[in-house]
């Protein structure tokens, strides 16, 4: 067959050829290359105007005009991701032009010009209310929102995926997003600063990260029977409805404390992870009761304690923790919640009967020399009565109270490492 | 649809009665290629083509030429046999495809055209957007001397253009 080039192909390719690109400065100069490639523009699925997208012509009336342009030409429009600045002033024109067919929307909405305006006109939200004309959506991305009131969405019933990243939000305006959105899978509120109390109930949500920021209390209720994996950061108060599928959990609060859960079981969890600067002990003790099946544990909390003085941990019974977690592989634990574990009588049960069955992986984090004699049977108690176990690194980290104790004991793990070498290393 | 017994025959309702597992394809300059029915179907024309029962003679492709259908068969037995789902095949199967494209212009144009008209929409997703992937970043006129593109605009429509999409030719 002759080469005629690109010309001699049917218009169909070329049109498979185009819905390849999204990039809308690709798409722009395609549509000046011949009339025939012009023609192929209604035919793409989707369209992304990266943030740099307008900067050397000098945003404003440009960038809108020729989003809207550009938007208006693709009738079949699928994805239309923006995250060049933009007046949003015109973003209800464009969502109504391709209301039938947008499936994927992502916004960056925080363009200074827009809060200003915002600001002045004492809005909260209500340009995004155009979002809600889009009742073919699956999927919406938001960035650098604020958002003081719940926007006007009626029932985006389509909805699967909702992600709003780097957000100002009022607690009672996110839920009322939330609300309008039912038939979640997925929910991501990531860098939110947002406090006082959100409440959702979706009941077809598997997978959930929140991700809190901010200096306000905050609590959660969350209504989600089908969830699988939980990922939460920033909430003193925590009430999880529906725990029978969780897999993976992991509560986190990086500063401030963790008062109080309300979980009712955990059947199938898989892995937890308890992180942060304080908890009150009766939630910690709390959850790790509720996760007896669990394979997988990450303990780092620094404090425990109900109010605001912080506290060491009551000591824990190493027996009873792992006679009630027979499940765990992979073991993590760090400084003050690992010296809970090295008390005087946390080791009064250990006889030769008692085994570590399924324990393969341990990581253990060592803050502080104090007690060194304690933490070192605790350590060789491990060693000795998990018969499956494959690898135990020992991370020395900031040693506190630098001095003679410290090297000591520095030097003692160093020797507990080499008599065990193949299954203990020091990191 | 042909069904296929475990030891592999396949029930044959088209060719004859006769069991056959092998399905003979020309080319435009009458080069012959043998290739198993399982692969050959992997075209929707030739799937359609055994099932109107027009293959006695071998199946007839006037619009691929001996270079190009000796590629598409050469892709066709690697993407058949590759069923399973292990990371490794996949990751045998990515490399694969990234040399295969790894061609002169004429060349990717007529694995596309033969794509296009054999219906196999894996090879055309793959060439499509290997040429898609040669566009991005250029700008209109590198377009055009790139892929030999007659520029059908008139003068006045010319003019129009770069005012409108000036922003994407800084």
């Amino acid at each position: 067959m002759e080469f005629d080039g690109m010309d001699a192909l049917p218009d169909g390719v070329v049109q498979s050829i185009l819905s390849q690109l999204s990039n809308a400065r690709d798409v722009a100069a395609c549509s000046g290359v011949s009339r025939c490639w012009r023609d192929c523009v209604p035919f793409l699925p989707a369209l992304y105007f990266p943030r740099s997208a307008f900067d050397a012509a000098g945003a404003g009336a440009c960038a809108d005009d020729a989003i809207g342009r550009m938007v208006e030409a693709a009738a079949r429009l699928e994805e239309l991701v923006i995250y060049c600045p933009f007046s949003s002033a015109r973003l209800p024109r464009w969502l109504a032009m391709r209301s039938a067919s947008l499936r994927v929307l992502e916004l960056r909405v925080d363009s200074a010009a827009d809060k200003a305006a915002a600001a002045a006109s004492g809005a909260g939200s209500g340009h995004l209310d155009c979002i809600g004309v889009v009742s073919t959506l699956q999927e919406l991305r938001l960035w650098g929102l604020t958002m003081t009131r719940a926007p006007s969405w009626g029932q985006l019933g389509r909805l699967r995926v909702l992600e709003i990243v780097g957000a100002h939000l009022e607690d009672l305006a996110v839920s009322g997003a939330v609300y309008a959105c039912p038939n979640l899978t997925d929910l991501a509120l990531l860098g939110c600063e947002c406090s006082g109390a959100v409440n959702f109930t979706l009941p077809l949500l598997e997978r959930c990260r929140l991700d809190f920021v901010g200096s306000g209390s905050c609590a959660l209720t969350l209504a989600a029977p089908r969830v699988e994996s939980l990922e939460v950061q920033g909430f003193n108060w925590i009430v999880l409805q529906g725990g029978d599928r969780l897999k993976r959990l992991t509560i986190a609060k990086n500063t401030g404390s963790v008062y109080s859960l309300g979980i009712e079981r955990l059947p199938v969890l898989e892995q937890l992870s308890l992180r942060g600067v304080q908890w009150s002990w009766g939630a910690v003790s709390y959850l790790l009761q509720c996760a007896a099946e669990v394979r997988h544990l990450v303990m780092k909390v620094e404090f425990c304690g109900d109010f605001d003085t912080l506290q060491p941990f009551p000591e824990v019974d190493l027996v009873e923790f792992f006679n009630t977690h027979p499940k765990l592989r992979r073991f993590e634990i760090h400084g003050a919640m690992f010296a809970a574990l090295c008390q005087k009588n946390s080791l009064k049960n250990l006889d030769s009967r008692f085994s570590i069955s399924s324990l393969e992986e341990v990581l253990i984090t060592v803050r502080s020399p104090l007690n060194a004699e304690q933490k070192l049977i605790t350590l060789e108690s491990l060693v000795c009565c998990s018969p499956r176990l494959l690898s135990m690194v020992i991370r020395i980290s900031q040693m506190k109270n630098c001095h003679e104790a410290s090297d000591e004991f520095f030097e003692e793990i160093c020797k507990f490492a080499h008599v065990n070498k193949g299954r203990v290393r020091i990191e | 649809m042909a069904a296929t017994t475990a030891d592999g025959n396949k029930v044959d309702e088209a060719v004859g009665g006769e069991k056959s597992k092998m399905i003979t394809l020309k080319s435009s300059d009458s080069e012959q290629f043998e290739m198993t029915r399982e692969a050959a179907v992997m075209s929707q024309t030739i799937q359609h083509m055994i099932e109107d029962d027009c293959v006695d003679s071998g199946v007839p492709l006037p619009n691929v030429g001996s270079k190009i259908l000796a590629m598409v068969i050469e892709y066709r037995n690697r993407h058949v046999d590759a069923s399973s789902d292990s990371a490794g095949e996949k990751e045998d199967l990515k490399s694969f495809d990234e040399s295969f494209v790894k061609v002169d212009q004429p060349t990717l144009f007529d694995i596309i055209l033969a794509a296009n008209y054999l219906d196999i929409k894996g090879l055309l997703d793959l060439s499509c957007q290997t040429v898609a992937d040669m566009i991005k970043g250029k700008s209109v006129e590198e377009i055009r001397k790139t892929f030999n593109i007659k520029n059908d605009y008139t003068p006045d429509e010319e003019e129009e253009i770069p005012r409108e999409n000036q922003w994407a030719f800084e």
